[in-house]
């Protein structure tokens, strides 16, 4: 196809030809190897170069590319001997090995499209070239310059990647057809050398790839098992304050218990008389009803020293709900001669409240007449910190309600999880066997079944529960709800003078009695008064007042009604209030509702609650009367505490 | 990666589980077999087959740490597997201090199973 020895002038200028360079066809004697005399092959120098190659390919890939060179170098004869390869842009050949006299030129490049390898190339031929430095001037710089050049193309992934060559530098060695050969046999391995050290390099970059993103999760890992330590820092920080608290509390109890131990030490001193200063006396003849006071005691009442002291006087600052108790005292002073103690509250013009103890000693006198003389305290001190040692006590049955919360809640949770694993095992499975190939139906409604069972089981957990919280079965009596109430009434005296709460009451005289459990029907009370004291606590701009009423309801049923004047309710949560653990309270559990709605409902009644129009929410539950039920008039009164009027309380 | 027929042995006092676990197992491609207890484990022949198992913490009669230990006496190296229905973050340290492989919060996911299992029973 060329021919050497063209005069220049037959060839036509090509413009990628340096102007003054010969032609392509000039410089090329590939065909001559078909003539020339071929060498005898000599298989067993082939074959070492192949199993070296071979070695350095498993031992290390990365000199593989020299070893070849100075194979093809050592097998050919040649003068030098080298590896060129496409850059990445493919715009330039580098030498990438080199063997022999330019061994020193190796990591040398030249342009892509002119030069024998971009040829060999194009053409995707072996070529011989002879003196290419006459087309490629530049070439000269390889020193010494080549005589021949047997150059083959190779490949990888049907992609050319470069040329192996052979050069000889003089006219003494002249390659042949077995050149060729060997040299094509060679760019074969160097194809497969070539592709494994690129996966070998991949490889490498997965590898670091991976190791990067191992690295970036394991730091994430720690940065979350810091969070969770830290987490579990407040929480365990938390439950040392709860208990804390708790120590606190038992602390002040123990002190409140001393204080009052030596309030009571005190007591005995003043009733020798050692510090008659701090106590009032007096003598009563009940005859006459001749009373004298000591100073003391006029500072008690706060009225001017020397003023008469009558009965009347005195009941004028007993306060109004503690008269019958002064009545009843005075009742049994003047019967039979005895010595007696008494409790009683006085209302002062300053609406201050002060609580006095009372005892007294009572004898006959010469003519027979009856005396008593006695000594008052002013025990208000003493009160005060009984009702805040009672609410220490609270404060503490919270805390253990809380407590056992918890465990509750930790059974609870136990309980429901194992029927939870089996239904969530169940269903891995069943979507497993629904995505297998065919589809395990029959595994899959069988497993599908089970879920189903399971979440029936975990459904009576809940029910059991449900029946543990209401085991006690209620009782069935006859219930005076405006008595029950009266005694819920007194009972929770002190917690609404602590918050200053005013009640009002009014009960229908004639209503029938409820069939119920007395305590528990009490215990919704005094839930509703509690919540009502709650709902006002934070009120000052009007009166804390609590409106209690009961009335006969339509239906046969009786009605209790609790208003208060407090914050009230968005009328949307009006369903919510009573779900367990609902509370708008800062110390609330969020139960008593939700208990009290179930007694209620339990009675077969039902529980409500309504904004009211002014400030302030009301709720009220109605049962059913009992057939043929009436209160019955004057029913007695077993409570001994002051009695609560059907009046406001003023406190 | 899995040895595909394994013997994986399930002991819950638990119906559910026992119910449920070996068709996972299953699915998984081991062998799997269901106790009740730990004696009736004991008392079977898969203990010397056994190659994990799954062993609830809480069981009337013998634990599962109980197991655990009687199988180290009997020199049993089984990779444990433990599982527990009482979640006390406090119980999954001490047991993989005590040498399980992993300790199961009930419910737990497939995933998280065949993860533990995949550590039970590495590729051999």
């Amino acid at each position: 196809m060329t021919e050497s020895g063209r005069s220049r002038n037959d060839i036509p200028f090509d413009g990628s030809t340096p102007i003054g360079a010969v032609p392509l066809e000039s410089i090329l004697c590939t065909e001559e190897l078909r003539n020339r005399p071929s060498r005898l092959p000599e298989y067993e120098n082939e074959n070492r170069a192949l199993v070296a190659l071979a070695s350095a390919l498993a031992d290390s890939p990365r000199t593989v590319l020299q070893t070849l060179a100075d194979k093809v170098f050592e097998v050919l004869h040649a003068d030098s001997a080298g590896l060129s390869l496409l850059t990445k842009d493919e715009k330039r050949f580098y030498w990438a090995a080199v063997a022999g006299a330019w061994q020193p030129h190796i990591g040398a490049e030249a342009p892509r499209n002119f030069g024998p390898c971009g040829d060999v190339l194009d053409h995707n031929i072996p070529m011989l070239f002879n003196h290419w430095e006459r087309r490629y001037p530049y070439l000269s710089w390889a020193m010494p310059l080549a005589d021949e050049g047997l150059l083959v193309p190779f490949y990888v992934n049907g992609k050319a990647v470069g040329t192996i060559w052979a050069v000889a530098h003089d006219k003494r060695r002249k390659f042949d057809a077995e050149d060729l050969r060997l040299l094509e046999r060679m760019s074969r391995f160097a194809s497969a050398a070539y592709q494994v050290v690129g996966s070998i390099e991949n490889l490498r970059l997965e590898i670091a790839a991976r190791e990067k993103a191992e690295t970036a999760v394991r730091e994430l890992a720690n940065g979350l098992e810091t969070q969770v330590r830290v987490r579990t820092g407040e929480l365990e920080r938390s439950t040392r304050d709860l208990f804390d608290t708790n120590r606190a509390l038992e602390t002040e109890i123990a002190e409140r218990k001393r204080a009052e131990q030596e309030l009571r030490r005190s007591e005995a001193f003043l009733a020798e008389g050692q510090h008659l200063s701090r106590i009032g006396s007096f003598s009563w003849r009940v005859a006459t009803d001749e009373i004298t006071w000591s100073e003391q005691l006029y500072r008690i009442f706060e009225f001017d020293i020397g003023v008469r002291v009558t009965l009347e006087l005195i009941g004028r600052r007993v306060h109004p709900e503690d008269i019958p108790l002064l009545n009843d005292m005075i009742e049994r002073a003047r019967g039979a001669v005895s010595d007696f103690e008494y409790e009683h509250r006085l209302l002062m013009p300053d609406h201050s409240v002060k609580y006095l103890h009372l005892i007294a000693h009572g004898s006959r006198d010469r003519d027979g007449r009856q005396e008593y003389i006695g000594a008052v305290q002013d025990v208000t001190q003493r009160r005060l910190s009984e009702e805040a040692l009672s609410k220490a006590r609270s404060e503490l049955a919270h805390v253990a309600r809380v407590t056992s919360l918890g465990v509750l809640t930790a059974s609870i949770a136990h309980e429901v999880n194992q029927p939870l694993s089996g239904i969530i095992t169940n269903a891995s499975t069943c979507l497993r066997m629904l995505a297998a190939d065919p589809p395990n139906v029959d595994g899959a409604r069988e497993t599908a079944r089970r879920t189903i069972r399971d979440g029936n089981r975990a459904s009576q957990v809940i029910t059991r529960l449900r029946a543990l919280f209401c085991k006690k079965e209620a009782t069935a009596e006859s219930v005076d709800l405006n008595e029950a109430t009266r005694e819920v009434i007194a009972l929770s005296l002190s917690e609404r003078q602590r918050n200053q709460i005013i009640l009002r009451s009014e009960f229908a005289d004639d209503l029938p009695v409820v069939a119920g459990d007395r305590v528990q029907l009490q215990q919704v009370i005094l839930n509703l008064l509690r919540n009502a004291s709650d709902a006002m606590s934070a009120v000052v701009d009007h009166p804390r007042l609590v409106l209690v009423k009961t009335e006969r309801d339509e239906d046969d049923h009786v009605r209790l009604t609790v208003q208060d004047s407090g914050v009230g309710f968005d009328p949307h949560a009006a369903d919510r209030l009573f779900e367990a653990f609902y509370t708008t309270k800062d110390h609330g559990m969020g139960i008593g509702l939700c208990v009290s709605r179930s007694i209620i409902e339990s009675h077969h009644g039902r529980l409500w609650a309504a904004p009211n129009d002014g400030p302030g929410a009301t709720f009220s539950f109605a049962i059913p009367s009992a057939p043929g039920g009436l209160t019955g008039v004057g029913t007695h009164r077993d409570i001994r505490t002051p009695a609560v009027t059907d009046a406001a309380e003023n406190l | 990666m899995i040895d595909t027929y394994a013997l994986v042995s399930v002991v819950d006092d638990d119906e559910s589980v026992r119910e449920s676990l070996p068709d996972l197992l299953m699915e998984f491609g081991f062998a799997a077999r269901a106790f009740s207890s730990a004696e009736e484990f004991l008392a079977s022949d898969c203990v010397g087959q056994t190659r994990c198992l799954i062993l609830d913490i809480a069981m009337p009669g013998m634990t599962g740490p109980d197991l655990q230990r009687e199988l180290k006496l009997r020199r049993q190296d089984i990779p444990i597997v433990f599982i527990t229905a009482h979640r006390d973050e406090t119980v999954r340290p001490r047991m993989l201090e005590q040498g399980a492989v992993e300790c199961l919060f009930k419910p737990f996911s497939d995933t998280a199973l065949l993860k533990a299992l995949n550590a039970a029973l590495p590729a051999s």
